[in-house]
C-alpha cells in the first residue's frame, strides 16, 4: 500500500489500525538505502498533507510544518537566533536534495551525523507527535534517542517542529566540519547559540555537538562555564576538554574518535569566537 | 625530420564539433541507442571471496511475471578461450573474488531483472581468502613485466655503496590507497545476436580492441563481431579493456537471439567489476651530495593483482628516467590476492610512482637545504638515462622555470610553517611531471571525397569526452589542405578502419598520423581536385623517429595549500600546471584535459580512497556518497598552460598525448605544499584532516 493521503486525520488513522511502518516525507534517506528494489512495506507519503507545510508563528513560538523542506529553511525570513538552523539547510547534500528532503524526516532518520539535531538542540525545540489518540511534545533530546532511534510510536506522526521564540538579543552559528568541502557526511558539526545583554554578558549559551556521539549532544559543563561571562573576543579560549565529556566519538573512514574528540573542542571554540566577532561588529 | 603539417586548423581553439549533440542530448551513450524490443539484463554476483557456488536455485526468479530467463554456470552458451580468466564467465562454479559476475537475469523491464536477480538463491562452499596487501608478505613475487611490457626490475650501478657514501640520504616509505576510476557514465553494454554475429553498443575507449579482445573469447572470427560506441561519457582507463559485463551482455543475448539485452553497471558495482588502481607501498632511497647532486636512486613498489589474473601497475618506470643518477634501481613486487583484478587508471604507474618520486625529491631538497625546484634543474639529465638516447624534446626545467615565474614562487618562504593568515598556514608546493609518448600500431584511416564535395575521413577512433571528434577534424582538415566544414569524420565503430585503443595518451598520435597518412595518400592519387567517389586508405606509418629518441613530455605541477591551525582541513585555493607536451591540437579541448587531470590529482591528494574490508574482500565504501571525489567547492583557482612548441620527431601533428600528463605530480604538489605550510610530511595519501593535525 503506498497511501499519500491529505489530511493529518487520514494519516493517523492509517497509522492507528497499523498499517504502514514507513512515513515518507522527501525520500532522501529512504531511496538511496532502497533503491533498485522493490517496495515490501506499506508507505505512507505525507508530502500531500497541506497541514504540515509551511513555517509560521503560533503562540509565540515558531512552528515548522513536518513537510517542510530545507529549502524553504534556508529561504525563509526568520530571527538571527535561527540562523543556526539556515545554515544547516544549506549544508545538507546538493540543492537537489535541499529541494526535497526535510527537517522532520533528518530529525526522524535520526543519523549520528544528522545536521539539523544540534541545531535544534541549541535552539530548546521540541517536536509534535500526533496520533489518533491525542497529541503530544518532546523535547528533540528526548526525541532522538541513539543512532536511528527516537522516541515515536509506531501509530505517531511527527506534524511539527517548534522552536520557542528567543530573546531578541539570541544569535547562533552553525559548523560543519566534513573530509570534502561540500556534499560531505559531517565528521563533527556544532551548533551555538548565545544570548547576550548589552553590556555583553552572557545570560544564556547552549551548545550542540553532532556526529560525535549515537545522538548529538549538548555540552551542559560548557554553558554552565559560559553563563555570566562576556562574549568577547577571545572567549573561545574558555572551551576545555572537560566540557566535551560527554561525547563518545568512535572511528570511521572519515576520521578517527581522537581526532574528533579534538576537531569538536576547536569548533566549538572557534563558533564562539564567530558569535563574539559578529556581537562586537 | 617527420614531415609536418602546415597548421591551420590545429591550434585553433575550435569548439566541441559533438558539444550540441551533446548538451541537447541528441549524442546516444550505449544504453541510449533506440533499439527495437529491448530486454534488461541484471547480473547475480558472488557474495564470497573465494570457493565456489554448490547450488543455485533460480526457481522463484524464474516464476516471475517478466522474466525471460535465468542464466547461470549450468544453462549459459560455452566460451571459446580461457587464457582470460576475467573473461571466463559462467563456464564454471568456481569464485575468485567477491561480486564476481555468476549468473544473469534477463527480463523486460529493469525493475524486474533487479527484482528478480534478488531472488536468485546461491549456496557456497566457501575457501578461505587473502585480501590484505601488506609489506612483510613472504609470498610477494617479480612479475615477468609489468604493464605494458617493461622490465619489472632494473639495477645499474652500486647503489648500496653509492648510498653509504652519499652526503645526504632519504630513506622514506609511500603508500597510496585503491582508487576507482568511476567515469560518469558507467561501464554499458547492448548485446545482440543475430545470425551469427555479435554487435555491442559498448561504452569503451576501444571498439576494435574490444572486438579482438572478445573474438577468440566467442570463438567467433573478428568479422562476426561489431562494437560501436560513437559518444563514450569518460573512461579514464576503466574502459581501456574490455571487462567481465561485456562477456555477460553476449552471453545473454546468445540465449535470446535477435533481441537487444541492455545490461548498465550500477555504481556500486562499478567498485568491483570495471578495474581499479592497485595499492602502492613504495620505498624510495636517495642518496646526493651536499649540493643535491643524486649519486643513488632506488625505488621498490609493493602492490597487487588478482590470483586469478595478473595485472602489473608500471609504478616505478617513471623513477627510470626522470632524473640524472649514475646508480639507479627500481623493482615491482606483487601479491596475488583474493580480489577483483586492477587495471588501468589514468596514467597507471606515472601517478603513484611520481606521488612518491616527487614527495622523496621534496625530503631531499629540504635535507640539502636547497629549493626544490633548484634540486631538480641540478638533476636534470642531458639525455635519457635508460636508454642514453637524446630526448626528443625535454622540456621540464623551462616548465619548472615558467611556472615559477607565473605562480609566484619567489614569494615562497624558505622554511615550513612560515605564513600564517587568519588561523590558516599557508604554503606552496611544486612537483615534476611526465608521460612517455606512446605510438600503438595498426591504425588505418580512409579518406573518401563524396558527392556533397565533402571529404568523409573513416577510422574506428574514441571519443571518451577527451575531444577526438573536434581534434581528428582538425587534423584531416589541415592534412587534406581544406576547410574543416569540408570533412566529415566517422569514428566509434568496428565496422570503420582499425583504431588503436584510446589508452596512453596515445590516441591522437596514432589516429592523426594515420589520417595524415591517408590523406597525403589521397592528394598524391587524387590530386587537389578529385572526383567524387575519389577513396583511398592508409596506414599509420611507422615512425622511424621512434627509435632514435627518447620521447617524453613533462610538466611542472605548482599549488597553494592552505590548512586550518585548528581542524586540519585543507584548501587548495590555487594550482597551476606548465605543460610540455609537444603542439596542442586544440587549445580549449586540450585545457579540458590538463584541468581535468590536475582536478583529479588533487582529488587523489585529498580525497580519493577505497576501503577493502579484508574479511569479506569487499571496498565498503562503494558509492559516490563515501568515495569521496572532489567537488566543486574544494576546486580553487586550477589553471593549465604549455610551452609553445613542436616535438619534430613524434608525428605529422608535432603532438605528444595530452589525456594522462595532468595527473602526474599533481598530489605530490599538494602534498609538498601541506609540509610547506605546515611542517608536516604526509606519506600516506589520501592527505585527510586528521593527519595534519598532529
Amino acid at each position: 500500500m503506498y497511501l499519500r493521503p491529505s489530511m493529518v486525520e487520514e494519516a493517523l488513522a492509517a497509522l492507528a489500525e497499523g498499517g504502514p511502518t514507513t512515513i515518507l516525507a522527501g525520500g532522501t534517506d529512504y531511496y538511496p538505502a532502497r533503491v533498485g528494489r522493490p517496495l515490501t512495506e506499506d508507505i505512507l507519503d505525507i508530502t500531500a498533507i497541506a497541514a504540515l507545510r509551511g513555517i509560521g508563528e503560533r503562540d509565540g513560538a515558531l512552528r515548522i510544518g513536518a513537510a517542510v523542506r530545507w529549502t524553504e529553511i534556508a529561504e525563509a525570513a526568520l530571527p538571527p537566533s535561527l540562523r543556526c538552523l539556515q545554515l544547516a539547510a544549506r549544508e545538507i547534500g546538493g540543492r537537489q536534495i535541499q529541494n526535497a528532503g526535510t527537517l522532520a524526516g533528518n530529525l526522524c532518520n535520526a543519523s549520528p551525523a544528522a545536521d539539523g539535531v544540534p541545531c535544534l538542540l541549541a535552539l530548546d525545540a521540541e517536536v509534535e507527535l500526533a496520533s489518533a489518540r491525542g497529541t503530544r511534545r518532546l523535547p528533540v533530546a528526548e526525541f532522538v534517542r541513539g543512532n536511528r532511534r527516537t522516541a515515536r510510536r509506531p501509530d505517531e506522526l511527527m506534524t511539527a517542529i517548534i522552536v520557542p521564540r528567543c530573546a531578541e538579543a539570541a544569535r547562533s552559528t552553525f559548523l560543519k566540519l566534513g573530509a570534502r568541502r561540500y556534499l560531505v557526511i559531517s565528521i563533527v558539526m556544532v551548533a551555538a547559540l548565545i544570548e547576550a545583554a548589552p553590556d555583553g554578558a552572557i545570560a544564556a549559551a547552549r551548545i550542540a555537538v553532532g556526529a560525535c556521539s549515537a545522538a548529538a549532544q549538548r555540552l551542559p559543563l560548557l554553558e554552565a562555564v559560559l553563563r555570566g561571562r562576556r562574549l568577547a573576543s577571545g572567549i573561545g579560549c574558555l572551551v576545555a576538554a572537560e566540557h566535551l565529556g560527554e561525547l563518545a566519538p568512535i572511528d570511521d573512514v572519515r576520521g578517527t574518535a581522537a581526532y574528533r574528540r579534538e576537531a569538536a573542542r576547536r569548533l566549538v571554540a572557534r563558533a564562539l569566537d564567530e558569535l563574539a566577532a559578529e556581537a562586537a561588529a | 625530420m617527420t614531415r609536418l603539417l602546415e597548421p591551420r586548423a590545429i591550434g585553433m581553439p575550435l569548439e566541441r564539433l559533438d558539444g550540441h549533440a551533446k548538451v541537447t542530448g541528441t549524442a546516444p551513450y550505449a544504453f541510449e541507442h533506440a533499439l527495437r524490443d529491448p530486454l534488461y539484463l541484471y547480473p547475480l554476483e558472488a557474495a564470497i571471496a573465494r570457493g565456489r557456488m554448490t547450488a543455485i536455485d533460480t526457481a522463484e526468479a524464474e516464476a516471475l511475471a517478466g522474466v525471460v530467463a535465468v542464466m547461470t554456470p549450468r544453462n549459459a552458451p560455452r566460451l571459446a578461450a580461457d587464457d582470460d580468466q576475467e573473461l571466463w564467465l559462467l563456464q564454471s562454479e568456481g569464485i575468485h573474488f567477491r561480486g564476481q559476475l555468476v549468473g544473469a537475469v534477463i527480463a523486460q523491464t529493469p525493475e524486474i531483472a533487479r527484482h528478480a536477480a534478488a531472488l536468485v538463491r546461491i549456496a557456497y562452499e566457501a575457501e578461505p581468502h587473502d585480501a590484505a596487501l601488506a609489506a612483510d608478505r613472504d609470498d610477494l613475487y617479480k612479475p615477468e613485466q609489468v604493464n605494458p611490457d617493461y622490465a619489472a626490475d632494473t639495477d645499474e650501478g652500486d647503489v648500496e655503496a653509492a648510498l653509504a657514501a652519499a652526503d645526504v640520504a632519504i630513506d622514506a616509505t609511500y603508500t597510496t590507497p585503491m582508487e576507482h576510476n568511476n567515469p560518469m557514465e558507467p561501464h554499458t553494454t547492448v548485446a545482440i545476436w543475430e545470425g551469427g554475429v555479435l554487435t555491442l553498443y559498448d561504452s569503451t575507449q576501444g571498439a576494435h580492441s574490444v572486438r579482438t579482445t572478445l573474438a577468440p573469447v566467442f570463438g567467433l572470427a573478428p568479422d562476426k563481431i561489431r562494437i560501436i560506441a560513437p559518444y563514450v561519457g569518460g573512461g579514464f582507463g576503466s574502459k581501456g579493456t574490455a571487462h567481465a559485463h561485456d562477456v555477460l551482455a553476449g552471453l545473454a543475448a546468445q540465449m535470446v537471439p535477435g533481441r537487444p539485452v541492455k545490461f548498465a553497471l550500477t555504481r556500486q558495482q562499478m567498485f568491483w567489476l570495471a578495474g581499479y588502481r592497485t595499492p602502492t607501498i613504495q620505498r624510495i632511497r636517495l642518496g646526493a651530495g651536499r649540493d643535491g647532486r643524486l649519486t643513488a636512486i632506488v625505488h621498490e613498489v609493493i602492490e597487487q593483482t588478482a590470483r586469478f589474473k595478473e595485472f602489473a601497475e608500471q609504478t616505478a618506470t617513471s623513477t627510470r628516467i626522470m632524473y640524472a643518477s649514475p646508480n639507479r634501481r627500481t623493482s615491482h613486487r606483487l601479491a596475488k590476492l583474493d580480489v577483483p583484478v586492477p587495471s588501468w587508471m589514468r596514467a597507471p604507474g606515472e601517478t603513484p610512482g611520481m606521488f612518491a618520486g616527487e614527495v622523496a625529491m621534496d625530503e631531499l631538497a629540504v635535507a640539502c637545504g636547497l629549493d626544490p625546484i633548484a634540486l631538480r634543474i641540478r638533476n636534470d639529465p642531458a639525455a635519457d638515462p635508460q636508454s642514453g638516447k637524446p630526448w626528443s624534446g625535454r622540456k621540464l626545467v623551462e616548465c619548472l622555470r615558467e611556472g615559477a615565474r607565473r605562480f609566484g614562487w619567489d614569494r615562497r618562504a624558505p622554511n615550513p610553517a612560515a605564513r600564517r593568515e587568519d588561523g590558516w598556514l599557508v604554503g606552496m608546493g611544486v612537483a615534476s611531471s611526465t608521460y612517455p609518448a606512446y605510438a600503438l600500431p595498426g591504425s588505418r584511416a580512409t579518406i573518401r571525397y563524396g558527392e556533397d564535395q565533402r571529404y568523409v575521413v573513416r577510422i574506428g577512433a574514441a571519443d571518451i569526452g577527451t575531444g577526438t571528434w573536434t581534434a581528428l577534424t582538425q587534423i584531416a582538415a589541415d592534412a587534406l589542405g581544406c576547410p574543416i566544414e569540408a570533412v566529415r569524420l566517422e569514428i566509434g565503430d568496428s565496422a570503420l578502419p582499425h583504431a588503436s585503443v584510446e589508452g596512453g595518451s596515445s590516441g591522437i598520435n596514432c589516429w592523426g598520423s594515420a589520417i595524415v597518412a591517408a590523406a597525403r595518400a589521397f592528394r598524391g592519387q587524387h590530386g587537389a581536385a578529385p572526383v567524387p567517389g575519389a577513396e583511398i586508405g592508409a596506414e599509420m606509418p611507422e615512425d622511424p623517429e621512434a627509435q632514435r629518441f627518447a620521447m617524453h613530455s613533462f610538466g611542472a605541477q605548482f599549488a597553494e595549500v592552505r590548512v586550518n591551525a585548528d581542524t586540519g582541513e585543507i584548501r587548495v585555493p590555487r594550482m597551476l600546471g606548465v605543460f610540455s607536451a609537444g603542439r596542442i591540437i586544440n587549445p580549449r579541448t586540450a585545457r579540458s584535459q590538463f584541468i581535468g587531470g590536475m582536478t583529479m590529482g588533487l582529488s587523489m591528494a585529498l580525497h580519493e580512497e577505497s576501503v577493502l574490508d579484508p574479511r569479506f574482500g569487499h571496498v565498503v565504501n562503494h558509492d559516490l556518497a563515501s568515495y569521496h571525489i572532489a567537488a566543486h567547492a574544494d576546486i580553487g583557482d586550477i589553471d593549465a598552460v604549455w610551452l609553445d612548441e613542436v616535438d619534430p620527431h613524434s608525428n605529422p601533428m608535432g603532438s605528444r598525448g595530452i589525456g594522462e600528463i595532468g595527473i602526474v605530480g599533481a598530489a605530490a604538489a599538494i602534498a609538498n605544499a601541506a609540509w610547506h605550510a605546515t611542517g608536516i610530511r604526509i606519506r600516506d595519501l589520501p592527505i585527510t584532516p586528521d593527519k595534519l593535525l598532529a
